[in-house]
C-alpha cells in the first residue's frame, strides 16, 4: 500500500511539473509561432500554433529597409549601459556605507531609501519632465539615464548592501591589523570578494532599464532616439498590427536579457532573497 | 579609525546617492504634492489648497480607480503567492529535468513588460488569438469573446497575464525559503508520523513565514504601481474598467494635461501604500513575521 501511494505521488508530481511547464511556455510558443509565420498563415481562422511553412521572413524584415529596429537596439544598449555604469559607481560606495560604517542617522536615511520604492514612477514624472525641459535635456539619452537613476539607484544600493553584508567582517579587520588603511581594505579585500554580487547587481540594473517604458515614452520625442520598448510600437499600426514582425522583434528583445540571466541567476537570486530577509 | 572619522567616512560614502535621490526623487515628490493643491493644467494654474483634496475625494473616478487597483493588486498578489508556493514545492523535489524546469519557470519574470503585454494581446485577440480557439474546441465557450474590450472580462484578463508575468519571483523566493527549512524539523515530524499535508501546514509554512511575509509585501507594492502591462494591453479601457493608479495618473498628466489632478491621484497612491505598509509591517512583526 505504501508503494502504491508513493507511485501515486510521483505521477501527481509529474503532472504538476508538466502543467507548470505548459503554463509558463504557452505564451513563448505563441510568440515563436507567430514570428515564424508568413502573412498568409498569420490571419487564418481558426488560428493554429505550429506553422505549416515556417519562414525567417519576419526576422529579416525587422532589420530590413525602412525599419529603425537596429537603431532602437543600439539606443537601448547605450541607455542601459550608461545607467548601469553610473548606478554602480554611486551605489558601490553608498551600499558599503550602509552595510559597514556606523554613523548617526543611518537607519533613517536607509528607511528613506526604501520609502522611495513606495510611490509609482507616474508620481514624479511630471516634475521630472519639467526639470528636464527647463534644463534643455528633453529628447536626449542623457535625460533617460538621469531619469532611470531615480529608481535604479535605490535598487542598486539595496542589492549591493545585501552582498556586502554577506562578506565576513573579519577579513577587513585582519587586513587593517596587517597595516592596510580602511580604504585599502575596501579596494583590495571587499571589492574583489563582492565581484559576483556587483555583477549580479549590474545585470539587474541592465534588466530593468532595458525594459523601461514610461520614461522612454515621455522623455524621447524624436523617432530615431527611441529605445526598444517604445520603438516596438512601429509594428503596431493604427488599423492593423503586423503581428509577424512584432513577435519577431519581441523575441529579439528578449534574447539579451535571457542570456544575461543565464549567467547571473544564482548570484542574483541569492542577493534578492538575502536583501528581502535583511530588510 | 576614530568614531568621528568613521562618521565622516560614512557620510561621504552615502553622499552621492543621497544627493541623487534628493534631486530626482524627493524634490519631485514635494513638487508633486504642491501641484496636487492646485488645478494646474497647460493653460492655467489656480491654487486651491485643501479644497483640491475635497474635490478629489468627491471625484467618482477616485473611487473607481481605487476599486480597480485593489481588485487588481489583491488578485495578482494572492495568486502569485499560491502559484509561487505551489511551483516552489514542485521544483524543490528531485526529479529528472528539474534544473531545466527551474530555468524555464523564471522566463516570464525576465520577459520585458511591453513584450509580455503584446504577447498576451495576441493570445486574447478575438480572431487571431489561440485562447478563444482552444476554449471553443473544449466546449467552454460557444462563440469567440473579445476579452480585452468587454467590460466584465477585461480586468480579469489583465490580472491573469500579470499573474503569469510575476509569479516566478515568488517561486524564487519560496524555493530559497524551502531550502532554509531545518531538516531536523522534517525528521521530527516524520517520527511523529505526520502526513504530507500536516507536515506542510505545521513545519514548512511556519518556518517560511518571514519570507512569505516579505515577498507578499513586495509583490503587493510592485503590482499596485505596475504601469506598462495594463497601459499596453488595454490603455485603461474599456470605459476605464482597467485603469489603476499609475495608468490613470499618466493619462491625466500626459493625455489630458491635468497636472494638478494627476498629482492628487499620485499623492493618494503614495499615502495608501505608506499606510498599508506600516500596518502590514506592524501586524506581521507582532505575529513574528518580520524582524
Amino acid at each position: 500500500m505504501m508503494r502504491g501511494k508513493r507511485r501515486g505521488m510521483v505521477v501527481l508530481h509529474a503532472v504538476f511539473a508538466f502543467l507548470l511547464a505548459t503554463f509558463v511556455l504557452f505564451p513563448f510558443a505563441v510568440m515563436l509561432s507567430m514570428s515564424l509565420k508568413a502573412p498568409d498563415e498569420q490571419f487564418t481562422s481558426p488560428p493554429y500554433l505550429i506553422p505549416h511553412r515556417p519562414t525567417m521572413e519576419n526576422y529579416i524584415e525587422v532589420f530590413g529597409q525602412g525599419s529603425m529596429f537596429a537603431r532602437y537596439f543600439l539606443n537601448s544598449i547605450l541607455v542601459a549601459f550608461g545607467t548601469t555604469v553610473v548606478v554602480l559607481g554611486v551605489s558601490i560606495f553608498s551600499s558599503y556605507g550602509y552595510a559597514r560604517l556606523a554613523f548617526p542617522g543611518k537607519s533613517v536615511l536607509f528607511t528613506l531609501l526604501l520609502l522611495s520604492q513606495l510611490f509609482p514612477l507616474a508620481a514624479i514624472i511630471v516634475p521630472l519632465y519639467r526639470i528636464m525641459s527647463q534644463a534643455g535635456l528633453i529628447d536626449s539619452f542623457f535625460s533617460l539615464i538621469v531619469g532611470y537613476l531615480a529608481f535604479s539607484v535605490p535598487v542598486g544600493v539595496w542589492l549591493l548592501r545585501s552582498f556586502f553584508l554577506g562578506i565576513p567582517r573579519d577579513l577587513e579587520e585582519a587586513a587593517v591589523i596587517d597595516g592596510c588603511t580602511r580604504m585599502q581594505a575596501f579596494w583590495k579585500i571587499v571589492i574583489p570578494l563582492a565581484r559576483p554580487g556587483i555583477g549580479a547587481t549590474a545585470a539587474y540594473i541592465l534588466f530593468i532599464t532595458w525594459q523601461e517604458f514610461m520614461f522612454a515614452l515621455t522623455f524621447i520625442t524624436t523617432q530615431n532616439k527611441r529605445t526598444l520598448p517604445v520603438g516596438i510600437f512601429d509594428f503596431v499600426g493604427q488599423y492593423e498590427t503586423n503581428w509577424g514582425n512584432l513577435m519577431a522583434a519581441s523575441i529579439l528583445i528578449c534574447i539579451p536579457v535571457f542570456i544575461l540571466f543565464l549567467f547571473v541567476q544564482k548570484q542574483l537570486v541569492g542577493g534578492l532573497t538575502e536583501g528581502a530577509v535583511k530588510g | 579609525m576614530t568614531k568621528e572619522r568613521e562618521w565622516i567616512a560614512g557620510y561621504l560614502f552615502i553622499l552621492p546617492s543621497i544627493v541623487l535621490l534628493a534631486i530626482l526623487v524627493f524634490y519631485p515628490l514635494i513638487i508633486t504634492f504642491l501641484y496636487s493643491l492646485s488645478d494646474m493644467s497647460l493653460t492655467s494654474t489656480r491654487y486651491l489648497g485643501w479644497m483640491a483634496y475635497q474635490r478629489l475625494f468627491q471625484n467618482k473616478m477616485l473611487s473607481l480607480i481605487f476599486k480597480n487597483s485593489v481588485i487588481w493588486t489583491v488578485f495578482v498578489a494572492l495568486f502569485q503567492l499560491l502559484l509561487g508556493l505551489g511551483s516552489a514545492l514542485v521544483l524543490n523535489k528531485a526529479f529528472i529535468g528539474r534544473s531545466l524546469l527551474r530555468g524555464i519557470v523564471i522566463l516570464p519574470w525576465v520577459m520585458p513588460g511591453v513584450v509580455t503585454a503584446m504577447v498576451w494581446r495576441l493570445i486574447y485577440d478575438p480572431q487571431l488569438g489561440l485562447l478563444n480557439h482552444y476554449l471553443k474546441a473544449l466546449g467552454i465557450i460557444d462563440h469567440y469573446l473579445t476579452w480585452l474590450s468587454t467590460p466584465s472580462t477585461a480586468l480579469y484578463a489583465v490580472i491573469f497575464s500579470a499573474i503569469w508575468k510575476g509569479f516566478p519571483f515568488s517561486t524564487l523566493m519560496y524555493l530559497a525559503g524551502l531550502q532554509g527549512v531545518p531538516p531536523e524539523l522534517y525528521e521530527a515530524s516524520e517520527i511523529d508520523g505526520a502526513g504530507d499535508w500536516n507536515r506542510f501546514l505545521h513545519v514548512t509554512l511556519p518556518s517560511m513565514r518571514p519570507i512569505i511575509t516579505t515577498t507578499l509585501l513586495f509583490t503587493f507594492i510592485w503590482t499596485f504601481n505596475y504601469f506598462e502591462l495594463i497601459y499596453v494591453m488595454t490603455g485603461g479601457g474599456p470605459s476605464e474598467k482597467t485603469h489603476i493608479f499609475p495608468t490613470y495618473i499618466y493619462d491625466l498628466a500626459f493625455k489630458r494635461f491635468r497636472f494638478g489632478n494627476a498629482s492628487g491621484f499620485a499623492v493618494v497612491d503614495f499615502l495608501f501604500l505608506l499606510i498599508f505598509s506600516l500596518i502590514y509591517v506592524r501586524l506581521s512583526t507582532k505575529r513574528g513575521g518580520l524582524e
